[in-house]
């Protein structure tokens, strides 16, 4: 067996057998039974958002049937994996390629850096077909039943879906090695891993917007419209204009075995290829010169004089204090805990900003809420309440707090802080993420969506409890089953079993809230009241999450060995 | 003072028994020194005392309080070194001590008093607002020690203290482990360094799959086999059967 083979298989069974089997064993021990209604919960969000998911398709697919277009239908399914894997792909690239404590063990063998980065590009492959699973297949399965396609199609389907994620990351790859090989030429390595993170995360979504405008030109123009609207091709053109692989994968497998459908089968594999070559090409001369040496510091020296340490230090008991700046400090300071976690956060507002930069959808939504409000204020103060939820709350943050503590767990079993105050020491840092997310989600919906005042403090307080329960029922679950042996940061945050688990348990809480919300609307309950009641049920689903916390953590923490 | 009383510890679900039936007290001014081939339960022993572990069968008493009925009132008196210095190597040094300061309760004056006292001492004054991620191993052991004298505990358990610590380290460590149970502190700590253990125990104990086969002073070690004078060779006879 060769050595490439050896270090891949060894990187798979360490990333996924260990960790998804070992870590993955739910309910092996009776005291894991109490996970049950969780997974319920998770499930009570998952099925139905799957469920509408697949009638949003065939809704799609029903639509351009009348235009003749449902092509485009894959060319959206394309590009949101593709659009999701570069921007995400991104942090993966970085954690695996430069954080993995494994690289230690690595560089010294006798293995070249295009082996050992080839291990982690494997890696993160398969986590990426697993990843926008749930988005891309859908789309691919439905369009091929609906358009009742042969078996030519389906093998299509597979091998674009096997490619789906090279372009996106190979490219993320290259930019990464450029980045990486400047960063490890600085002192600041650190804090300029996370501003090029974010420079190379705002270029990527920028770029396709740029890309997108300019390809399909001005909207209102009619000759345009009617060329679009003729060319059966039209709306996959404009839909694909950002990303043009997303074009060619469409008719690879609209075409099959047409000349169009091979011609560009053969066009999408081989830019591929051709990426993924120059991925290791460049891996040869760049890969270990920005990772060799990341790890030093070489900031000067900071000598503190007796009276620098006189002031430093700090006095008293304080230990929830104490365990909430520990908290902070180690997110900040952790590149890649801080880019998955607290910057998370942040995202999906600076989407809305850029777009609406851009002039892009955002224009369009926000007169669509404009007019809900002016129409019906209750349904705009839900969906903002909704949107700075999912902001604030959907984050890694408060599932990975005992996990994040990796090696380091056994300072928090020895020092004498009783879990409940831990417990309190985490749940403001994780909520403190929240009140980002909902600060940044608030200033989108005032500045780009215009939205009233009233209306915004409506939806804050909705949101501001709801982010409660999901940071409490995050802690959680984390406390249940940390994950406390990873060698990768990424692990503790991103690839974390339990960030899944909290988030399939938070759509099952707010598809409960939603359902709540038409049985209230159908008692025939005024706006205000119906506010009035889900932020009373809200309130006390806060305090009783935050007080089965507390008393989790107190029965709980002393079990974990 | 620290009590074991027929402390038992299996991993496995009973298949490893890693400590058997342990019953030992180490009383206030004794400096215990526990040993034992790799595997043989001390690491899982000192684990246990500390509240890493929990025994699966006796009690285990700190000061006269029980690690599992009474976790924090135990873990108030007691510091302790693991075998591997993992740290939070995001945090400064200073800010790592002040965070054990703030978690103990340690008051400001003492504070100053016993950072100054112990920067000094490890000679890591210089190094101690920087990242401790930009540490040596032997320094990160350092701050760790430093962090565990920081409260001024009864009751010290340290597991191999003396592994990465350069010579001058080591020779510091050792007094200041003396001058602990000379003021009545109780210091119980595993060692492979036969040298370590004869010269500065007032007792030792062997540990051998999970039971501990011989206990008590030098002389009393000796008296077990009359043709074996060192430690070392009195350590690999009883380990041998």
């Amino acid at each position: 067996m060769s050595r490439l083979s050896v270090l891949v298989r060894t990187a798979l069974r360490v990333n996924f057998g260990w960790s998804l089997l070992t870590s993955g064993q739910l309910l092996r021990h009776k005291r894991d039974w109490w996970l049950v209604p969780l997974i319920l919960l998770g499930v009570v969000g998952l099925v139905p958002t799957m469920i509408y998911y697949i009638k949003l398709i065939k809704f799609l697919y029903d639509s351009l049937v009348l235009v003749g277009q449902t092509a485009a239908i894959l060319t959206m399914g394309v590009l949101l994996g593709q659009f999701l894997i570069l921007v995400f792909g991104l942090y993966y690239i970085i954690a695996a390629f430069y954080f993995s404590r494994d690289l230690a063990l690595l560089i010294p063998l006798p293995l070249t850096p295009t082996q050992v980065m080839l291990s982690k590009f494997t890696v993160i492959l398969v986590n990426e077909y697993l990843t926008i699973a749930p988005l891309v297949l859908p789309i691919l399965i439905v369009y091929g039943l609906l358009s009742r396609k042969g078996l030519v199609y389906w093998m299509g389907a597979v091998l674009v879906y096997l490619l789906l994620p090279v372009i996106p990351l190979a490219i993320g790859g290259l930019l990464v090695f450029g980045m990486m090989r400047v960063i490890n030429l600085s002192r600041k390595k650190d804090a300029l891993i996370i501003i090029g993170s974010l420079i190379l995360i705002a270029a990527a979504i920028g770029f396709q917007f740029w890309f997108g405008q300019r390809a399909t030109g001005n909207e209102v123009d009619p000759n345009a419209l009617v060329r679009f609207l003729s060319d059966p091709n039209g709306l996959v053109q404009r839909v694909g204009a950002s990303f043009p692989p997303s074009i060619w994968a469409t008719k690879a497998l609209a075409y099959g075995l047409g000349a169009s459908g091979l011609a560009n089968t053969a066009l999408f594999s081989m830019v591929s290829l051709v990426l993924f070559l120059g991925l290791l090409i460049a891996s040869k001369k760049l890969f270990y010169e920005g990772l060799i040496g990341l790890s030093e510091t070489s900031t000067a020296k900071r000598i503190l004089s007796r009276e620098q340490i006189e002031r430093g230090v700090s006095s008293g008991r304080r230990p929830v204090r104490a365990i909430f700046l520990r908290e902070l400090r180690l997110m900040n300071r952790t590149p890649i805990f801080l880019l998955n976690g607290v910057l998370a956060v942040v995202l999906i507002p600076a989407l809305f900003l850029i777009m609406a930069k851009a002039g892009s959808q955002p224009e369009g939504l926000g007169r669509l809420l404009s007019l809900v409000q002016s129409g019906n204020p209750t349904v705009a103060i839900l969906a903002a309440a909704l949107f700075m939820a999912v902001c604030g709350g959907l984050n890694g943050t408060a599932s990975s707090t005992y996990s994040r503590e990796g090696a380091q767990f056994w300072i928090s079993k020895v020092i004498p802080v009783s879990p409940t105050d831990q417990a309190k020491g985490k749940f403001l840092h994780s909520y403190a993420v929240v009140v980002l997310g909902l600060a940044a989600s608030t200033a989108v919906l005032a500045f780009v969506f215009q939205m009233k005042a009233s209306l915004l403090l409506a939806a804050l307080v909705l949101a501001a409890p709801a982010g409660v329960v999901m940071t409490a029922v995050g802690m959680m679950i984390d406390l249940a089953r940390p994950l406390l042996t990873w060698i990768n940061p990424q692990k503790a945050i991103k690839q974390n079993l339990n960030v899944l688990l909290a988030f399939f348990a938070d759509l099952g809480m707010i598809f409960g809230l939603f359902l709540l919300t038409r049985i209230l609307r159908r008692l025939g309950l005024a706006g205000v009241a119906q506010i009035a009641a889900l932020t009373f049920i809200l309130l006390v689903m806060a305090g009783l999450s935050f007080s089965l916390l507390l008393r989790f953590a107190e029965k709980r923490l002393p079990q974990i060995e | 003072m620290i009590e074991y009383r027929q402390v038992s510890k299996s991993y496995n679900k009973g298949a490893i028994k890693a400590v058997s039936d342990l019953t030992l007290t180490v009383p206030p001014g004794e400096i215990f020194g526990f040993l034992g081939p790799n595997g043989a339960g001390k690491t899982t022993t000192l684990k246990m005392t500390v509240g890493l572990l929990r025994p699966d069968a006796g009690t285990i008493q700190v000061d006269g309080r029980d690690i599992t009925r009474e976790p924090l009132a135990c873990k108030a008196v007691t510091s302790y070194v693991p075998d591997t210095p993992a740290v939070y190597d995001r945090l400064t040094g200073l800010e790592y001590l002040n965070f054990i300061g703030d978690v103990y309760g340690v008051a400001r004056q003492d504070r100053l008093e016993r950072i100054d006292k112990w920067l000094q001492i490890f000679d890591l004054a210089s190094a101690v607002g920087n990242s401790i991620q930009s540490y040596s191993q032997g320094m990160k052991q350092k701050i760790v020690l430093i962090a565990a004298l920081l409260p001024a505990p009864r009751v010290l358990i340290l597991d191999e203290p003396m592994v990465g610590l350069d010579a001058r380290a080591a020779h510091h460590m050792k007094e200041m482990m003396r001058e602990h149970c000379d003021r009545g502190g109780t210091l119980f700590f595993s060692t492979h360094i036969m040298e370590v253990a004869e010269r500065l125990c007032d007792r030792i104990g062997i540990i051998h799959k999970g039971r501990l086969i011989a206990c008590g002073t030098m002389e009393e070690l000796r008296a077990l086999d009359r043709r074996e004078q060192t430690l070392e060779n009195i350590f690999l006879e009883l380990t041998d059967r």
